[in-house]
């Protein structure tokens, strides 16, 4: 079996996707701005940068800090809001290319207007809802964090659309599979994990955390594991679709998530350093394949051998 | 606002060493097909990050601004400051550093026949070499490179050898003019009009933009910043506006009219 003889197709939340390798929100803009290095049509798709109803600034500097192989970010979701990015962002992605629209707000009634906002729009084939937001009402904790809001927002964006509904889960939590089954019993067609690990830097010389907010998501190779493991655990506790995200910067690091039980992943800080690295994921997933006798790369999914005893 | 030309690139090191003092330089060999930069322009690097042997600590590339261009090789000119620079110190010849660029907005040139004022500090300097050499075609232009002491100017003899004005300004007195490169500045805009240029520590440029305004001429500020990406996506860079919100270095920037920026928000 030669590469491209591999299937490499996939479906997640009932779309059909070319191969099972998006790019993740927040780190592929709106998808124009990988235009110069790569055909996009070449990737499963891509998840823009989270919309909210109105254009936000995001936060002042420093708002992005290294540490040991990842880094922490507080943009704050500054994006364009949901009607330029209909208006002026989706015009210039190419026909062929899944959109995925992620969708942000700090009260559910605004996430639910974004959702409606994007449903019939051409080119958005689904939305990821961001639930790492603090919500204002219950004194900033995230939506993600709390199964009874979590489960207000599922109920709150299934309301308003009828686009196929991913929910991006928090990793800030003691129990992601309690979290996984809110999704399903509110009628999300898949989840998305993990979003940025809370983290805190501190500089040493001037005794302040690195960041202008304090704390940050922390992204990057640091995170697979604990990413892996939390995949793991939702597989086994519901029968949606998992999308994988967390440090993916090579096949073998895709792989070992759909291994896990993920559908299709997302790569995300790696397309910093490296904005080829998704599309290197898709040519290093047919090959694994092919080297491995595997005839399509759905058949990975949850092929995971027991540990040895 | 159009993406320029930028690709990736897994960069064959051609040389990588001492360019005086304590300035490193660093020739890759990027290939013809590299697009061409405009001056002020960058690029991200990425030493020892290749698919053989991915390397993650530290994470981000380094945005370095290209030096010049002369055919398949990309020079850059630096200093050891840091554990990303420390990395591109130990690539040696024969080895690979990812580039990706050229990116962002460069310096536009100055109107024919106008007098350009070039002002240079630290490391900043390697952001106005390309500049210089391309403004000596249209008029005259004037570099002012300043530093600690004399080991630590940076490429002085290119400059000289543009055939330009250059003028010195050490800390220490050591080479040139005791004192600061915005020193030189004020001397300069005295003399006359001029489009001013700067690059540097950010008092220097606070600096410059303050006299550049005080005598009313146009300034125009090359930033140095941190960043993930380089091209848009990540929003590590952003710097504050005169008026509402933030402007990307990498993506508005690098260059920016120092009117359109906050003078107490440079990085």
């Amino acid at each position: 079996m030669t590469p491209a003889e591999v299937d490499l197709s996939v479906e997640l939340a009932g779309v059909r996707l070319r191969n099972p390798v998006l790019a993740a929100s927040g780190t592929f803009g709106y998808g124009v701005e990988f235009e110069p290095f790569f055909d996009l049509r070449r990737l499963g798709g891509f998840v823009a940068k989270s919309l909210t109803l109105e254009p936000r600034h995001g936060n002042p500097p420093p708002r992005i800090a290294e540490v040991a192989a990842g880094m922490l970010n507080a943009i704050s979701l500054e994006n364009v809001g949901v009607d330029a990015f209909v208006r002026e962002k989706l015009p210039r992605v190419p026909e062929g290319v899944p959109v995925v629209a992620s969708v942000f707000g700090t009260e559910v009634e605004l996430y639910a207007e974004v959702c409606k906002r994007l449903t019939g729009v051409p080119k958005v084939a689904a939305l990821e809802l961001n639930a790492s937001c603090p919500h204002v009402k219950s004194g900033g904790i995230e939506f993600g964090q709390d199964p009874r809001v979590l489960a207000s927002l599922v109920r709150a964006a299934r309301a308003a659309t009828s686009l196929p509904l991913l929910v991006k889960l928090s990793p800030n939590v003691t129990d992601v599979a309690e979290m996984a089954r809110v999704c399903e019993g509110e009628g999300a067609d898949g989840i998305s994990l993990i979003n940025a690990v809370q983290a805190l830097d501190v500089d040493p010389e001037t005794r302040r955390p690195v960041l202008w907010n304090g704390l940050g998501g922390l992204s990057g190779p640091a995170i697979l594991p604990i990413a892996l493991r939390m995949v793991w655990q939702c597989a086994r506790a519901v029968k949606l679709p998992i999308c994988g995200i967390g440090g993916i910067a090579s096949a073998a690091d895709a792989v070992k998530f759909l291994l896990v039980g993920a559908s299709a992943v997302q790569v995300g800080t790696a397309n910093y350093l490296n904005p080829l690295a998704a599309v290197e994921v898709v040519d290093g997933l047919a090959a694994y394949c092919a080297r491995h006798g595997v005839p399509r790369v759905a058949d990975l999914r949850g092929a995971l051998e027991p540990p040895r005893t | 606002m159009t993406a320029p030309a930028a690709a990736r690139v897994d960069a064959r090191v051609l040389e990588n060493a001492s360019a005086g003092g304590a300035s490193l330089r660093l020739r890759l060999e990027v290939g013809e097909g590299w697009p061409a930069s405009e001056p002020g322009q960058f690029a991200m690097l990425s030493p020892g990050a290749l698919p053989a042997a991915p390397r993650f600590d530290p994470l981000l590339p380094r945005p370095m601004a290209v030096f010049r261009r002369e055919g398949a090789a990309l020079e850059v000119l630096y200093k050891v400051t840091g554990r990303g620079t420390a990395l591109l110190a130990a690539a040696r010849p024969g080895e690979r550093v990812r580039v990706v660029g050229p990116l962002g907005h460069g310096f536009p040139l100055p109107p024919p026949g106008a007098r350009a004022v070039l002002v240079g500090g630290g490391t900043g300097i390697a952001s106005l070499y390309d500049l210089a050499a391309r403004a000596a075609r249209r008029g005259p232009v004037a570099a002012l490179l300043g530093a600690r002491r004399a080991g630590e100017l940076m490429a002085e003899d290119a400059f000289r050898a543009l055939g330009i004005e250059v003028r010195i300004a050490t800390d220490d007195g050591s080479a040139g003019r005791r004192g600061l490169a915005t020193d030189l500045l004020a001397d300069a805009l005295a003399e006359g009009p001029a489009e001013v240029y700067a690059c540097g520590p950010t008092p220097m440029m606070r600096a410059a933009a303050a006299l550049a305004a005080a005598a009313g001429r146009r300034c125009l500020l090359s930033l140095e910043n941190r960043m993930a990406c380089g091209f848009g996506v990540c929003l590590g860079c952003a710097v504050p506006r005169a008026g509402e919100g933030y402007a990307l270095v990498c993506r508005e920037g690098p260059v920016f009219e120092a009117a359109a920026l906050r003078a107490d928000g440079l990085p």
